[in-house]
């Protein structure tokens, strides 16, 4: 019998990037590595335990703009041109391993063992779209699928958008609708961005649960009775899971978190660095950019050049005790916070899906192990999903309001709204104000000038996307950012230029519709504030 | 553009960023030069960086190299008919965004109507522009209000908002020479509400088990809470300022 209830959410989600005129583009990668690091390893571990017959319960928000390049044939093209590139340097890091660097061949083969899976399991067993492979899990009720805001907006910077925040909420769940072919309950809030009244919208279009981050109760106007360790009711119904931090630095911190071990794999030496130019050439970005193949050999060792070479065996060993360290945590908590509850407390574990695997090389293994420990027999802590939890306990929570808040540095709207992103407001917000104007005056238009509406909408809530303002801040791919932010909002302003002209830009259109290809059946009325 | 955990990188890679910043002696110095000069190149990026970011192992989201650097040919061409953003709008209107319960980012635009309204055809006109912030209590609902001078050349403004428990709207306004007033455009409200716990600090320093509830989720195992200045300041209050 569990006195512990733990939900894990996964959120799973990248700006959309597809850039089909160029033969190889530097930011798909962020996909690839994604979908061969974490999303596929993720499925294969899954269904390996559901192949066991071992019961397991996870979350996964799968954000709009994944599941459009998921689904996109160019990008799966890509994909499989990348994992052919993956498993050719892999054969020749074997033999270059063998001959060399024997230290390192058990990890070459590895690397290739994984590319070679991958790639069957990606074009034999799911025929190229993995999306079908997460409806399966979640079919056989192992998985709760969530979905999330139609570009992953940071909402609380658009709140004086009532339009904009409905065109994210109500495209995110329409889009969870057209992939999965029934409506979502749970909704992942953008970066846990989260500000009073904004559960309305979410109700209005069937929500049932938000996370929120772990501070949005100790800062509630109301008296929360269990801090984090229970969701509460808003006043409207719908269930805020307030984010465990403490659970959660166990994996997340990037200080004293598990993924930071010695003996694990260090991240960021990789053979695209290391190896001579003319070897490593073809793998790289052109023309000779050196970027990550993906091959890494070395242990995190400490905050040192002198890397030791990374030993599987030992990071397995390793894994093994992380995950039992993780449970006795749980375990132990669980049992210290008993005495004061009523009910059995529940810890909600966020984390972006990403962390496991690509970050975090042996996360999915950690996960593996978790699921296996919590299968065992006399395990006192649960598994559950955020919909379960509330269908066998929803009648006990406690109506309370959560306070504004973000999982960002500072706990608000600091990291998306700073000196080096705040004069994108000025833009999008107008770009809002624009559209809403146009749904009025050009409401209902019909061929040319509907797709060129259409084709604005999309441009605006592209432009709308927190990782631009992320990336601003974090200082990482800054020029892209900034470039894909401007272009979108310059290619609303071409809409709108043109519609007060009563003209339509055919030109532009059909390349525009073209390079930004994403919910190909919305409609631009969505912004009509009169609707 | 930033550089992750220097000292964890190899001298090979150190070597490449460095001739990729085009340190001119890059093939002369020894792994303990390179590192200061890429400290030094990466310098004034990396001082701008959260504290908390610094020395740590980052998990940057989006990040598929040592650095940003992505070579020069891949630059996005923008499609047909497309401009330049402009710097501003033709339109007076002022917004106000909620960065945290103390500071709120206002920015703001005036129509060259407005323009000639208040500086006159030749611009020379003596007139002021300010901010009028007003603060309503959203308990006792009583109002007040305070000035930032602003010039002409300002379009944006972080302001504080001294009071949490308040709704706060701020008014673009002109002073002509004789001293009148007008409000040209008045941003929606944003609101801070207070925290129960936080006007409550007594009950959660008198009873251990309430304390625990609420504060163990917010702080690792390593005495690390969660980043947040209303969270240090309950802290604080409840170890009597020895946190």
């Amino acid at each position: 019998m569990s006195n512990t209830s733990v939900a894990f959410i996964l959120n799973a989600h990248l700006p959309f990037v597809r850039h089909p005129e160029y033969p190889r583009f530097l930011e798909e990668d962020w996909l690839f590595e994604s979908i061969s690091e974490s999303y596929l390893p993720l499925l294969r571990m899954f269904n390996k335990l559901k192949a066991e017959r071992i019961s397991f319960k996870f979350t996964i928000s799968l954000s709009p703009t994944l599941c459009c390049m998921l689904s996109d044939p160019i990008l799966q093209e890509r994909f499989l041109q990348y994992l052919e590139r993956h498993i050719e340097l892999g054969h020749k890091e074997v033999q270059r391993c063998n001959e060399s660097q024997p230290e390192f061949l058990e990890m070459a083969q590895f690397y290739l063992g994984q590319a070679k899976q991958n790639l069957s399991d990606y074009q034999d067993l799911y025929r190229n779209n993995i999306l079908d492979a997460f409806k399966a899990l979640e079919t056989s009720g192992h998985l709760e699928l969530a979905t999330t805001a139609a570009t992953h907006a940071y909402l609380p910077l658009y709140k004086e958008y009532p339009t904009a925040i409905n065109a994210q909420v109500e495209l995110g769940v329409q889009s969870f609708l057209t992939t999965f072919g029934h409506l979502p309950k749970g909704f992942w809030l953008p970066e846990c961005g989260y500000y009073p009244g904004l559960e309305e919208n979410l109700k209005y279009h069937g929500i049932n649960w938000f996370q929120t981050a772990s501070q949005s109760m100790l800062l509630s106007q109301d008296k929360v009775q269990y801090g984090d360790y229970r969701p509460v009711r808003c006043p409207n119904s719908v269930a805020a899971f307030p984010r465990d931090f403490q659970g959660t630095s166990l994996v997340w911190s990037n200080s004293s978190g598990y993924p930071t071990d010695r003996v694990y794999r260090e991240f960021y030496r990789d053979i695209g660095y290391d190896l001579p130019m003319e070897y490593i050439k073809p793998y790289i970005h052109e023309p000779e950019v050196r970027v990550f193949t993906g091959y890494k050999y070395w242990a995190i060792t400490g905050q040192t050049d002198q890397k030791i070479p990374y030993r599987r065996e030992l990071a397995q060993a390793k894994v093994r005790e992380h995950a039992r360290n993780f449970l006795y945590n749980l375990t132990r908590k669980g049992s210290d916070l008993a005495p004061s509850m009523e009910n059995q407390p529940l810890f909600t574990l966020g984390f972006d899906a990403e962390l496991f695997g690509h970050w975090w090389f042996e996360g999915i293994d950690w996960l593996e192990q978790v699921i296996r420990l919590v299968a065992e027999p006399g395990q006192t802590v649960a598994l559950t999903s955020p919909s379960a939890f509330l269908s066998k306990e929803g009648s006990t929570l406690q109506t309370a309001r959560p306070a504004f808040s973000s999982w960002g540095q500072g706990g608000y709207s600091a990291v998306w709204l700073d000196g080096a992103n705040a004069w994108t407001y000025r833009h999008i917000h107008k770009a809002i104000e624009r559209m809403e104007e146009l749904s009025l005056r050009f409401s209902d238009q019909i061929s040319l000038k509907q797709r060129f509406l259409n084709q604005a909408a999309r441009e605006v809530l592209l432009s709308m996307a927190s990782d631009w303002p992320f990336i601003l801040f974090n200082k990482s791919s800054t020029e892209y950012a900034e470039k894909r932010l401007k272009d979108h909002l310059k290619n609303f302003n071409v809409v709108y230029g043109n519609m007060c002209k009563n003209a339509v830009n055919t030109e532009w259109l059909v390349k525009a519709e073209k390079r930004n290809s994403i919910f190909s059946d919305i409609d631009y009325n969505i912004f009509n504030p009169n609707r | 553009m930033i550089l992750i955990n220097i000292d964890s990188l190899s001298t090979t890679e150190l070597q490449y960023i460095a001739q990729q910043e085009r340190l001119s002696n890059w093939q002369s110095l020894d792994r303990e030069e390179l590192i200061d000069a890429l400290e030094e190149a990466f310098g004034e990026q990396d001082d701008e960086l959260p504290s908390a970011m610094k020395g740590k192992i980052n998990r940057n989201r989006y990040c598929n190299a040592l650095t940003d650097f992505r070579g020069n040919k891949q630059h996005i061409n923008g499609l047909p008919g497309v401009e330049d953003l402009p710097e501003s709008y033709l339109d007076t209107s002022i917004h106000l965004l909620l960065r945290d319960p103390q500071w709120a980012f206002s920015y703001w635009s005036l129509s060259p109507a407005s323009n000639l309204m208040i500086f006159g055809e030749d611009g020379q006109e003596k007139s002021n522009l300010f901010l009028r912030v007003q603060e309503t209590n959203l308990s006792t609902k009583g109002v007040r209000t305070f000035d930032i001078s602003i010039s002409l050349e300002d379009t944006q403004w972080n302001i504080n908002l001294p009071n949490i428990g308040s709704s706060y709207v701020v008014d673009l306004c002109w002073r002509d020479k004789k001293g009148n007033e007008m409000s040209l455009a008045q941003s929606k409200s944003v609101e801070t509400f207070p925290s129960y716990w936080q006007e409550h600090v007594d009950e959660l320093a008198m009873d251990g088990d309430l304390f625990t509830m609420h504060f163990s989720s917010l702080v690792t195992r390593e005495g690390e809470i969660v980043d947040n200045a209303v969270l240090r300041e309950i802290a604080q209050t409840l170890s009597k300022g020895v946190l």
